[in-house]
């Protein structure tokens, strides 16, 4: 107990050490610092109707959260949200394109569970490689990334573009009203239902299973597991596709729900937020949710600051990359003291 | 053909200077993911300082300054707040990118492209083709071959080599390793810093939101493509910037049947592929040696 509440007490501290570094960069770029601050807040939470906005970001950021901790507490770094993210949208989406007219029920469960499967997939060659060949995790996600945002592109632009869409950006014929989990809105029973599942769900396996117990341990030492007897390639290969599912749920999601289709390019910082999450949580499902819910609230604000108060959305992206900056500090349990490859 | 070499030698000068700053960290044994950010704040600086003074130089040094600053903060986070530079990299590369977009927003009020007054001095008429190349894509060759000199003939470059591989055994030989890797990361800043104002002021003088556009990436890929190597890196760089070079003409020479989303992906994948190759030679060590503590 008193191990968590420090834990708490750290992530707290660094979180307000990175706003006073935000604060001594709007200060010098000419902006006041307490108005921008404020007026942040009163877009992430006080404002009419900005805790639905907040839930609205905040239900796929957890579900995306939930993945990276379960990825991060095997000791994988698997930066790769982003990427898995698009691939479970294009996966959703050409779901919907080749079911036209099928019963909605069908439609919605088959279309989440390619998102799933073409995330999970995503997530699976870097794993792959990492642990049958020691390759790196970190350069193959982040180049899966890349790809995956030029595969974006692509989808939008040809095999499933909407013709009468005009512009720089491309996107995807839109999925049937009856097929959508949610209105453009974003928030709904059915988003909400499917997010505290996952949540449940992840929390289980990270705190009840054998796996999540395992890969924990794995996280910390990977050697003694092996030692141990467990097969920590399993493991590990499992910790990446679950990662890359809940990642490709997310963007499935966002597909059938909020967006209602494919854009290009949409939701660029939903990874690096989802990563985030994850390390302001330490690591754990439960704390995810508050921080989920946190960073849900910025997300909002940076759509509502340039139009209400007519400040730059960039102000979100350096409080999160601040945050970023520092959320690791000393807050390094063991398991990122050192990584090693394991064969 | 000597179109190809100067375009290509345009197109891989800024991220070859990038990716040698990250040699040097590489060296050190810090994976810098923040070069894609040092990149960005280089350019930026770069230009914005040409606009508003009206002096090259004094442009260059505000870039490589800035980078330095940069660098210094991430060595702080990373080595006295013990934080995990992979995470405190990519953190880095927001606030360059968020930082940047703020800065020209506060200075000029609007997302638009600003424009420098002059560019850094090309070589000029009386090289014929080769008149476009600035002073730093002449330089550029001088620069990997000492970098090359410091990492494998000197002291410092063999004791930052020891550093980053094996701290233990360096701190017993009366080398800190925290030192030398401050040295690594801000000497790293300055190349950054002249990478991204070879960007923005080497060709079109301009400066707008985002035009790094993952390069930073790239030049970091480049270094782990090349081994770590000053010239690997280099001639990973070049490589990339072949491919990109191929991948516009093969969409003038073939139009629509050359899925231009997938000629840009080469890089990407030609990266994993080295990655991955690398590493069975190697026998399959990640190279993050992050060091081990007591405590």
């Amino acid at each position: 107990m008193r191990a968590r509440l420090l834990a708490v007490g750290r992530a707290v501290a660094f979180v307000a050490l990175a706003l006073v570094l935000c604060g001594v960069l709007f200060e010098a770029a000419g902006f006041s610092a307490p108005d921008m601050f404020a007026s942040i807040l009163d877009g992430a939470f006080l404002s009419d109707g900005a805790l639905l906005h907040d839930l609205r970001w905040a239900c796929p950021l957890f579900i995306s959260a939930t993945g990276v901790v379960i990825a991060f507490r095997c000791g994988y770094f698997n930066v790769g949200t982003q990427g898995q993210f698009y691939l479970g949208a294009i996966g959703a989406a050409v779901a919907v394109a080749v079911m036209p007219g099928l019963p909605t029920i069908l439609v919605i469960v088959v279309a989440l569970l390619a998102g799933m499967l073409f995330g999970a997939l995503w997530a699976f060659w870097p794993g792959w490689l990492r642990i049958h060949s020691g390759t790196d995790e970190v350069i193959t996600t982040l180049m899966g990334n890349f790809i995956a945002i030029l595969l974006l592109i692509w989808v939008t632009s040809g095999p499933l573009k909407d013709p009468s869409g005009s512009g720089q950006v491309t996107a995807s014929l839109p999925v049937p009203m009856a097929d959508r989990i949610s209105d453009d809105g974003g928030v709904s029973a059915l988003i909400l239902g499917i997010t505290i599942a996952v949540g449940i769900a992840a929390w289980v396996l990270v705190n009840r299973t054998a796996f999540g117990v395992l890969g924990g341990l794995a996280g910390r030492n990977p050697i003694m597991v092996t030692w141990q007897g467990a097969r920590l390639s399993r493991l590990g290969l499992g910790a990446f596709m679950l990662s890359g599912a809940t990642a490709g749920l997310a963007g499935a999601m966002e597909v059938l729900g909020p967006d209602g289709r494919l854009v290009s390019g949409f939701s660029p910082t939903h990874g690096f937020t989802a990563v985030l999450i994850g390390l302001v949580a330490n690591l754990s499902v439960s704390g995810s949710v508050i921080a989920a819910l946190f960073f849900g609230g910025l997300a909002s604000a940076s759509l509502y600051l340039p139009v209400i108060a007519g400040l730059p959305a960039a102000a979100i992206d350096i409080i999160n990359a601040a945050i970023a900056l520092f959320i690791t500090s000393r807050a390094w349990p063991s398991r990122f003291r050192f990584r090693r490859a394991t064969r | 053909m000597i179109d190809l070499i100067v375009a290509v030698l345009r197109e891989a000068t800024p991220m070859i200077y990038v990716a040698m700053a990250g040699v040097l960290a590489q060296r050190a044994g810090v994976w810098n993911l923040g070069l894609e950010g040092l990149m960005i704040t280089g350019a930026c600086a770069a230009v914005v300082l040409t606009e508003q003074t009206g002096s090259v130089a004094l442009g260059l040094l505000g870039a490589v300054g800035t980078c330095v600053i940069l660098s210094a903060l991430l060595w702080l986070v990373i080595e006295k707040l013990r934080a995990n530079p992979i995470i405190a990299g990519l953190g880095l590369t927001g606030l360059g990118l968020g930082g940047t977009d703020l800065a020209v927003q506060a200075i000029y009020g609007s997302e638009g492209a600003v424009t420098a007054p002059a560019g850094i001095p090309t070589l000029g008429p009386g090289f014929g083709p080769f008149a476009v190349l600035d002073l730093l894509v002449v330089a550029m060759p001088v620069v990997v071959f000492a970098l090359w000199v410091l990492l494998r003939r000197t002291r410092f470059g063999l004791r930052l080599a020891a550093c980053g591989e094996h701290p233990f055994a360096a701190r017993s030989v009366g080398a800190d390793p925290a030192r030398m890797r401050l040295i690594a990361l801000l000497l790293g800043g300055a190349l950054a810093g002249l990478g991204g104002a070879e960007l923005s002021l080497g060709g079109l003088q301009i400066f707008s939101v985002g035009m790094t556009a993952g390069r930073g990436f790239m030049a970091f890929a480049a270094v782990i493509f090349g081994a770590g190597h000053p010239v690997g890196a280099t001639f990973a760089a070049l490589f990339f910037a072949l491919v990109e070079y191929l991948g516009i003409k093969a969409q003038l020479v073939f139009g629509e049947r050359a899925p231009r989303d997938f000629v840009l992906m080469l890089p990407y994948i030609a990266t994993v592929l080295g990655v991955w190759i690398s590493a069975r030679l190697r026998g399959g060590v990640p190279l993050s040696s992050v060091e081990m503590r007591d405590g």
